[in-house]
């Protein structure tokens, strides 16, 4: 195959503006966008609430400034103030970049963007399409991407990165359709797979295949991982499947109440109240779960998020997925009655370390999104930033790639790497020696992350949680795969997901046993405070020698110093 | 194939037959079923069963899915011969209309080619929605992009709002009366996507897309079965979409450009004045005197020869009532006019 110049592994929000930013760059590049599945079922199609720009449509008193400070402050003073600078400046013009190209954003009395309140955000700045925000933005990009001549590998598998030295010579996957294992010569290669948080499985809001693939081939090759111990629950998840209701809901006006009838989070966040940022409202109602003040239920102890006072025509208008996703998977109206939920894992603030313009340590390597960590969300993510980085650092990393994709030199992949994956891929189908469940051991791993490695960790359980992980690998070396088949076998597909998700585990559990803080997400009851002297600074996982290694990086400071995070 | 089921179920767990559509290329020279007894409980949707005889029965069974909340629309099956999302569809519903107690039927997609089991290719979904430019071309130039909003009002934004809710789940192609007889049909979906485009005032190349889906397989071969709308998982008015863009049709490009606008204007004018209708001259006033000739000549004699032929227009009576029919006619005229005022505002 004619080497690429650029081949992009995910299809979602990242990935298409890369492969969009990529073409516009220089429309002379040989471009892919390599994903397992049809880029617009992509995860970013789940996001609801919106994307945090201060345009100044609705708060006019609005300035990037202050969207700046909030982010840093949301995020525990981690993430790298440089970054977030990038983040919230470039949020205005790529908000009316996407309404330019035909994202149908909601509208205020005077047609401009509809704006909301959000968590941890002073003013109300999420920019939103009702409750479909992601979707119409995956929508309107996919659309572009077709209209660009974009080329799509679709349902290809990514399976290992194929590296000459200190630099890639592009990607090897599985083409689903035929069980072939191909390979993609390429000047550069980025990353944009999304987060690992469905590796806490039933606890958790995230897509069956938000598994952390490109997180898992960067890091097997020697690339390393950044904060993969911040994990973020989000608050409202559904009792029963840990399905997401909006934060929008709450930015519309609802409350959260206990057993009692008591909106509880005046004793949390007096201020903000419902509208705390994520990790404090998911540890406050936690916090009243633990202390007997939730709803017992044989599906789990739950609290209310009350939307009744809000009227129908507002739930009808303005939130009407998330009624229907209610009654769908809880049998309850939100009109009529309180939504039950819990905090459930959501969203990934780690991921392969990469500078503000995409680079990883690997030549030609670059990663973008919940897929990469650069960081703007430090410690914890405000609500409405996810969106937002996707689209800026996907454009950033896709520019920054055909910018220097002609700088290297095109690869050509060994034939016997090829066969080596095949191999490896086809390894658990041997009935001989092979009879672990993939179910079990994926249920498993849910179950000893949620109870060791959740919102409370503490030194023993992340002990504990580590050695299971570790008894986990040992077990999956005898997994079978038993769908032998070539054509779209997915059996063979969930098992390579598992095979990532546990082996991102390992680097999640390891950086917060190693931790002795809390800052954010991340909440140690032995040790209860942030700790500025001795952890002010990013984690970084690298593999050595098949070992998990932990070092650090400093965090970038700028004009905003240290202080409490109150709310 | 059957598992052993606990004899003492739990209460309010019933034990469901899945009835599977298997096919492997790979092996299979035609498709089968094969059946798998689970007990299920309220609740459960049909992905979450599948997914149970995926890891607990039968591992080869092969299905898409992948947000399993209803908004991904990876996974689109016919359940019970209905077209749509195995997530959020609960068994226990299914099993209330189930014709055949205790069992529900499971099969992939139809008009789209198979590819395994449950699994069928979106290709040629995609190849229509690049043929009709199903994305917006800005009026605006790239290069200037990003630096200001367009203004656009509430009014114009509830006119593509619906639409936008399209998953591109494929329900309504799999349900689709026209593409089972011809797959080169455009396709509801294709057509939502469509319309949605073209009432977008950011939008350039309007009349492009139009005169394309005018086109044969295009808008006019819809036969307004209404089969997409029903089975839509998001609950979107697809046909309002399609008259929509018959309505732009007739009204940017005149009824004589087409033979489907012709057929439809022959239609409300005979309806109009007569109560039913003129069928003798309904292919000349669709297709033109040369074509008619050229094309339904024998067809006409052959017809002429059995005594069906249709009678002149002079002998077409009135039908009974038509006073009364004209008076609604005018008023549901005037009733859609009005609608098309306040959509266009």
């Amino acid at each position: 195959m004619k080497p690429f110049d650029v081949v992009i592994v995910g299809g979602g929000g990242a990935g298409l503006y890369a492969a969009m930013e990529a073409m516009k760059t220089n429309p002379s590049l040989n471009i892919a966008v390599l994903s397992k599945v049809y880029p617009n079922r992509s995860h970013t199609s789940a996001a609801q609430g919106g994307a945090n720009a201060a345009l100044a449509n609705k708060a006019k008193d609005d300035t990037v400034e202050m969207h700046i400070f909030d982010t840093i402050k949301g995020g525990d003073y981690l993430a790298d103030q440089d970054a977030v600078e990038v983040l919230c400046s470039e949020a205005p013009k790529i908000i009316r970049e996407l309404e330019n190209m035909g994202t149908p954003w909601s509208r205020m009395p005077d047609n401009t963007i509809a704006q909301r309140p959000f968590g941890g955000a002073t003013l109300p700045r999420c920019c939103y399409c009702s409750d479909k925000t992601g979707h119409t933005i995956l929508q309107t990009l996919y659309e572009q991407c077709l209209k660009k001549g974009v080329i799509f590998f679709n349902e290809y598998f990514a399976l290992n990165l194929s590296v000459n030295g200190s630099r890639s010579r592009g990607l090897i996957a599985m083409n689903m359709k035929s069980g072939k294992v191909e390979a993609f010569p390429a000047r550069t290669v980025i990353f944009a797979t999304g987060g690992y948080a469905k590796m806490y499985w039933n606890r958790s809001s995230n897509a069956a295949g938000n598994t952390g693939d490109g997180q898992a081939i960067a890091f097997r090759s020697g690339i390393p991982l950044k904060d993969m111990e911040f994990v973020q629950f989000h608050p409202t998840g559904l009792r029963k499947s840990g399905l997401l209701i909006t934060e929008g809901a709450r930015g519309e006006g609802g409350y959260l109440v206990n057993k009692d009838g008591e909106r509880f989070m005046a004793r949390y966040a007096k201020e903000k109240m419902e509208l705390g940022p994520r990790d404090l409202v998911s540890r406050s109602i936690e916090t009243e779960i633990l202390e007997g003040r939730g709803f017992d239920s044989p599906a789990g102890t739950y609290i209310h998020l009350d939307l009744t006072h809000l009227g129908a025509d507002l739930i009808k208008s303005r939130l009407p997925q998330i009624r229907e996703m209610s009654m769908q998977f809880e049998g309850v109206d939100p009109i009529e009655e309180p939504i039950p939920i819990r905090p459930t894992a959501h969203y990934s603030m780690g991921g392969i370390d990469t500078d503000n313009f995409g680079r990883t340590v690997m030549e030609g390597v670059y990663a973008a999104g919940e897929c990469g960590c650069v960081s703007v969300h430090g410690a914890n993510r405000l609500g409405g930033n996810s969106l937002l980085d996707i689209l800026v650092f996907g454009r950033i990393a896709g520019h920054t790639a055909a910018e220097e994709a002609r700088k290297f030199e095109p690869g050509t992949i060994p034939e016997v790497e090829l066969k080596e994956q095949l191999d490896a891929v086809r390894g658990g189908m041997h009935s001989s020696g092979n009879y672990e469940r993939y179910g079990a051991l994926r249920e498993d791993l849910g179950k000893t992350l949620a109870r060791n490695v959740g919102i409370y960790r503490e030194s023993s359980l992340l002990q504990k949680g580590i050695e299971e992980i570790s008894e986990l690998k040992e077990r999956f070396k005898k997994v079978r795969v038993f769908d032998t088949s070539d054509v779209f076998n997915t059996n063979l597909m969930q098992v390579l997901e598992l095979k990532n998700m546990l082996d991102l585990a390992e680097t999640v559990a390891a950086g917060a046993y190693a931790r002795e803080e809390s800052r954010g997400s991340h909440t140690r009851v032995d040790f209860p405070v942030r700790d500025d002297a001795n952890w002010h600074k990013h984690t970084l996982a690298t593999l050595i020698n098949g070992k998990v290694v932990l070092g650090e990086k400093p965090v970038t400071m700028g004009r905003y110093e240290l202080q409490e995070r109150t709310y | 194939m059957t598992v052993p089921i606990d004899q003492h179920l739990e209460e309010g767990k019933k034990d469901v037959t899945f009835r599977v559509f298997r096919f492997n290329p790979q092996v299979d020279s035609k498709s089968y079923f094969d059946d798998y007894t689970i007990p299920v409980e309220r609740g459960i949707t049909v992905l979450r069963s599948l997914n149970y005889i995926k890891e607990h029965i039968d591992a080869s069974v092969s299905f898409r899915a992948f947000c399993q909340a209803g908004i991904c629309g990876s996974c689109g099956m016919r359940i019970n011969g209905l077209s749509q999302l195995a997530c959020t569809t609960q068994v226990w519903d299914v099993l209330a209309k189930s014709r055949e107690q205790g069992i529900i039927k499971v099969e992939p997609l139809r008009n789209l080619p198979l590819v395994k089991d449950l699994i069928v290719d979106m290709d040629p979904l995609v190849d229509k929605m690049k043929h009709y430019s199903n994305w917006i071309d800005s009026t605006m130039p790239e290069a200037s992009m990003g630096k200001k909003e367009f203004l656009i009002s509430e009014e114009e934004f509830l006119r593509y709002d619906k639409a936008t809710d399209c998953i591109l789940c494929a329900s309504c192609v799999s349900e689709c009366s026209i593409l089972r007889a011809n797959k080169e049909y455009v396709s509801p979906a294709v057509l939502l996507k469509s319309f949605r485009m073209n009432v977008d005032s950011r939008d350039s190349i309007h009349d492009q897309r139009l005169a394309e889906l005018v086109k044969d397989h295009g808008v006019w071969d819809c036969t307004h079965c209404y089969r997409c709308q029903e089975s839509c998982v998001k609950s979107i008015p697809i046909m309002d979409a399609i008259h929509g863009i018959r309505e732009d049709a007739i009204e940017t490009r005149g009824v004589k450009d087409t033979s489907g606008a012709k057929h439809a204007e022959a239609f409300m004018s005979d309806i109009e004045k007569k109560g039913k209708l003129v069928e003798a001259t309904l292919p000349i006033r669709t297709n033109g005197v040369v074509w008619t000739l050229q094309n339904l000549l024998p067809m006409a004699v052959k017809m002429i020869m059995k005594r069906r032929t249709p009678p002149p227009p002079p002998l077409v009576k009135s039908a009974k009532g038509i006073k009364i029919f004209r008076e609604m006619f005018r008023e549901m005229t005037e009733h859609v006019k009005q609608d098309h005022k306040s959509h266009k505002k």
